[in-house]
């Protein structure tokens, strides 16, 4: 199927709305243990960036941003939350994980289609990881040590343990859901190319 | 099992019809507004800046005739960790602090210049929180988009997508209560079948596995139907002529002053610590 930047466009669209709906319930965190959660409001993100490529990908981050930035700033829930009222923090970073899990998607892409796609969320989720976690050090070092209750010079040490604890296995969660969805979609997209009449749903 | 209303939660938009002079501004002069003002109170480090960055909003929201108390509302759970941070700020002076002591109980004092740092952080945050909530509720869905294509106009002639950012804002907005409905609809079948998705006692792990099936099944719905309204829109010929707009957002003199009084504020800000060094 020929794709046009229509379809690009509104695809992306329909990506950003559930990352958005994600990032404003509860839906976009699992429960994970001690209390912590992992965060895959980021995967719509690299789903479009896979099934669109790096554009799309890259708009779908900027909805994403822009979601989290408001809902910091207008319903903040944990006591991190302030910390994104901040457009580096929350938006800036979330720009590259398209392009990232793009580039990662393309490089295996050769392959089974599954495995390239769990590698681009894998990769992607890495990406977002890092480069938040990095803003939030450049911007907020203050206000961070006195969040979780470490002294300035620790905070290296204390966001790179968040970023191998909590990192790896939303790495793990994005890759697994990335995978089944695209994996899903492509399945859905090929029968209907077989029947175009028979699969008009909704 | 409590949660599964996502349609009543999902409140992004919170757009009050009013008629005022600001809600009268065209979307880009709202936008160039909220540009300067988060950025001043974000970047800059000078005191001056940061307090009217946090006071010019209120101004604007009793413009507007906002509540203010609406606006500072979401300020109120940052307080207990704006405590926390003011805490560590007396625990721990600074490495070369010379500033005058206000209060000194035994080792722990509280100097000029942690009392400043803490209430700059406040001021920021109270910034940022009263610009993105009024802009909010100040801006409809559709001018949000149609802001976004008039703000990236310039770029556009250099071959940026302007008109596209602004249709897949769009299209988002538009999707998003079908998004949260289709949510709501997938977790009340999968209940119905026995998953769980409230607070059992059952493992992280198994919880965890317990999105997968509603995570994948939201996903491909929403895909079909961008599908769908792909198909719809290429049979009316959507993005093959030149386009027009239904909407015209073109302003008046009021609205270009608006605009050129937030471009002068947001390079002021930078100028301002240049001519009165602190």
């Amino acid at each position: 199927m020929e794709r046009s930047s229509v379809r690009r466009i509104v695809v992306s669209g329909a990506l950003g709305a559930v990352s958005a709906v994600m990032a404003v319930t509860p839906l976009g965190y699992l429960p994970w243990f001690g209390g912590a959660s992992l965060t895959i409001m980021h995967i719509p993100v690299i789903i479009a960036a896979v099934l669109e490529g790096p554009v799309a990908g890259t708009a779908v981050g900027l909805v994403f941003g822009v979601t989290s930035l408001v809902k910091a700033a207008t319903a903040p829930i944990g006591p991190l939350d302030p910390l994104f009222a901040n457009p580096l923090v929350s938006v800036l970073p979330r720009l590259f994980i398209g392009f990232m899990a793009w580039g990662a998607f393309r490089l295996f892409r050769g392959k089974m289609l599954p495995l390239a796609a769990g590698v681009a969320g894998a990769v992607g989720s890495i990406t977002n990881t890092i480069l938040v976690l990095l803003a939030l050090g450049l911007t907020a070092s203050e206000q961070l040590s006195g969040v979780i209750g470490v002294q300035v010079g620790a905070l290296p040490a204390v966001l790179a343990s968040i970023a191998l604890s909590n990192g790896l296995v939303e790495a793990a969660a994005a890759a697994v859901f990335t995978s089944s969805v695209v994996g899903a979609w492509k399945g859905i997209e090929s029968a209907r190319g077989r029947a175009k009449l028979s699969g008009e749903g909704s | 099992m409590k949660g599964i209303e996502f349609l009543k939660h999902v409140s992004i938009g919170r757009y009050v019809e009013a008629d005022s002079p600001v809600h009268r501004l065209t979307p880009v002069a709202k936008y160039l507004w909220m540009m300067a003002l988060v950025l001043s109170a974000t970047v800059s480090a000078s005191a001056a800046v940061v307090c009217a960055s946090a006071v010019l909003p209120l101004f604007f929201a009793k413009l507007a005739r906002v509540r203010i108390l609406f606006l500072l509302r979401g300020f109120l759970p940052v307080l207990p960790f704006l405590g926390i941070a003011a805490i560590f700020q007396v625990l721990f002076s600074w490495p070369a602090d010379r500033s005058t002591v206000l209060l000194a109980l035994g080792p722990v004092t509280l100097s000029a210049r942690e009392a400043v740092a803490v209430a700059l952080m406040a001021l920021r945050f109270m910034a940022m929180m009263s610009t993105i909530g009024l802009f909010t509720s100040v801006t409809s869905e559709g001018d949000t988009a149609r802001g976004v294509e008039d703000v990236f106009a310039p770029l556009a002639r250099i071959g940026f997508p302007a008109r596209g950012l602004a249709l897949m804002i769009a299209v988002a907005f538009r999707f998003i209560p079908i998004v949260a409905g289709e949510f709501e609809s997938v977790v009340k079948a999968q209940a119905a079948r026995g998953a769980d998705f409230g607070a059992g006692a059952r493992g992280p792990i198994r919880k965890a596995r317990a999105y997968l099936p509603l995570i994948v099944p939201v996903t491909i719905r929403a895909l079909e139907r961008a599908e769908a309204l792909a198909e719809a829109m290429e049979a009316r010929c959507y993005g093959v002529g030149p386009s027009t707009r239904y909407v015209d957002t073109t302003g008046g003199a009021a609205d270009i002053a608006a605009r050129i009084a937030a471009i002068i504020y947001a390079v002021g800000i930078f100028a301002v610590p240049v001519f009165f060094a602190s």
